[in-house]
């Protein structure tokens, strides 16, 4: 872990009906590059709407969200040359890999077209170039074979691998997970969790929601532990999970554990 | 030829009626070539705009929305303001217009558009087109139809694109893909797939409807019978042969897409 913060998240809230529910109440942490974060905590704890916050997938009612000196929850920012300049989201959001629960793979384009979309799209990568990337992420979660494939062909575990891969096409900063493995078949859970190890181990920072507690141990560097909208503790996931001192954190624990 | 007297249409279908009908074989090609035509724009023109109006109708633009708002940002408790505040211009006119065009008679608007529009406000360049089709009438015909089908595909459009699921829309976007590309290569492509079917019907009904522009002298089908009709003295024959060749032309139609509709919905499941 280094000290370079990639994402500084500051009294971010989240009020749905008019601050009747707090989804989000008063979140501040920092997310360094290099960091694993997971983040655990009860159903309706306010997980994913802190995770989909970061890309601005739900717009916060209040606080900010720095990724490169910028606070991209605001609508303009001041730039190098004193210039009040537009935020311009799908520039930020590209920076950010975002992988769901329900894969969300475009069913009427191949694995391959996935893949290369938004590259060649977005970023006006030469198709080719694209392509030949994407055959060597498929490669490296062994579904080379499948790049002519359509989703509908492939098991959950193969579309949760091709969801990661089709995002780090984009060359993200920062990949972001929401229960990744919540709706595969329990053999398939283990291909998905190896393939966010390796990840991790590459170096890739990483925001992780997921109930998967023997993943967080492992593989977390930092974990978060969120309930009715607020980090309740924070720190070491081992440290966290041998030595809880939150009494909700206890209670929680002795329950998934 | 019958001055005075009552003229005497014959109702009675006869080998010799359907010789005499087919002696203007001629203006009944151009006839089935004109509806073909008639078709084939109004459904053009009703696509694009059906896509634009089911745009509008789902866009987010709410110019008042800071009625909303008091000091602090925070939202006020004023429910009228808060009603007012989520006032769509937009979506407003494009639903005005869908459920006007829905709620009168496709007759009223040709007459409106034949009459009012293009006979008053709009001067059309008088000019023949392949040689019979008069731009004067065609076009506003076209127009028309265009018009009215446009009000139904919009909602073909729309509730195929709410079909779609959210999760797609979410994918796109946090791959930093704008609005318009997740719209043209994520949405409308699935969309349209789902509703080819709806699609494909309103084409066969455009097919028949299109006959209505008769009424404004265009040189349709409806418009051959109605001349070989007049010209002869007779009801059923010219009438039967145009039955048969709208029914030649929409029937296959159907069938057509229906195929091509099944073989591309191969293409993700199997
Ligand atoms: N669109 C919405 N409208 C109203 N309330 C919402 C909306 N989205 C989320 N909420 C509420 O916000 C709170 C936090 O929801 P969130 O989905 O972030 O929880 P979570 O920790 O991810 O739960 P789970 O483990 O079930 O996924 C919940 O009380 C939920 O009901
Ligand atoms: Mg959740």
């Amino acid at each position: 872990m280094t000290n370079d913060k990639l994402l500084q998240i500051k009294n971010l809230k989240k009020y749905y009906n008019k601050g009747a529910i707090k989804a989000l109440d008063d979140v501040s942490i920092d997310i360094h590059r290099g960091d694993v974060m997971v983040v655990i905590g009860p159903s309706g704890s306010g997980k994913s709407t802190f995770l989909r916050s970061l890309n601005l997938m739900e717009e916060p009612t209040d606080g900010q969200i720095i990724f490169h000196n910028i606070d991209i929850t605001k609508k303009s920012f001041i730039n190098k040359a004193g210039k009040k300049e537009k935020v311009n989201i799908n520039l930020h959001r590209q920076k950010m890999g975002m992988v769901f629960q329900h894969f969300n793979l475009f069913p009427h384009k191949t694995i391959l077209q996935n893949m290369i979309l938004a590259p060649v799209k977005v970023l006006k990568m030469p198709q080719e170039q694209a392509t030949e990337k994407a055959l060597a992420l498929l490669a490296r979660v062994g579904l080379e074979d499948r790049a002519n494939a359509y989703p509908i062909q492939l098991s959950g575990g193969q579309k949760q691998r091709v969801a990661i891969v089709r995002a780090l096409m984009m060359e993200p900063e920062v990949m972001l997970f929401d229960e990744p493995t919540s709706a595969l078949d329990p053999e398939m859970v283990g291909e998905v969790l190896s393939v966010m190890k390796e990840l991790a181990n590459s170096g890739m920072t990483m925001v992780v929601v997921t109930h998967e507690m023997g993943f967080a141990r492992e593989v977390g560097n930092s974990m978060l532990f969120m309930d009715e909208g607020k980090i309740l503790e924070q720190g070491d996931p081992k440290e966290l999970f041998d030595n809880p001192q939150h009494p909700r954190l206890q209670d929680f624990l002795s329950k998934v554990l | 030829m019958c001055i005075g007297k009552e003229i005497i249409m014959n109702n009675f279908i006869t080998a010799e009626g359907f010789e005499k009908t087919f002696r203007y074989i001629k203006l009944i090609e151009q006839g089935i070539f004109t509806t073909i035509m008639l078709a084939l724009f109004t459904v053009v023109i009703g696509f694009i705009l059906g896509i634009l109006l089911a745009i509008m109708r789902m866009t987010d633009f709410r110019p008042l929305r800071f009625l909303a708002y008091g000091k602090k940002g925070r939202i006020r408790n004023n429910r009228a303001l808060v009603a007012i505040s989520k006032f769509n211009p937009i979506a407003f006119l494009a639903t005005a217009y869908v459920e006007i065009l829905r709620s009168t008679p496709v007759l009223v608007q040709i007459m409106i558009i034949y009459h009012g529009v293009f006979g008053k406000l709009i001067e059309i360049p008088s000019f023949t087109m392949f040689g019979f089709l008069k731009s004067n009438r065609f076009i506003p015909g076209v127009v028309a139809l265009g018009m009215n089908s446009g009000a139904y595909l919009c909602e073909i459009i729309r509730s195929g694109i709410q079909s779609i699921d959210g999760g797609q829309t979410e994918a796109a976007r946090s791959l930093g893909m704008t609005k318009v590309q997740t719209l043209v290569h994520i949405i409308l492509p699935q969309a349209i797939k789902n509703i080819l079917p709806a699609i494909a019907n309103e084409f066969v009904v455009i097919i028949k409807e299109s006959s209505i522009t008769y009424t404004i002298g265009v040189q349709d089908l409806m418009f051959a019978v109605t001349a070989v009709q007049g010209a002869n003295y007779i009801v059923m024959e010219p009438l039967l042969v145009a039955t048969a060749v709208y029914f030649c032309l929409c029937f296959p139609t159907s069938k057509l897409i229906a195929y091509f509709e099944r073989r591309m919905s191969r293409g993700d499941k199997r």
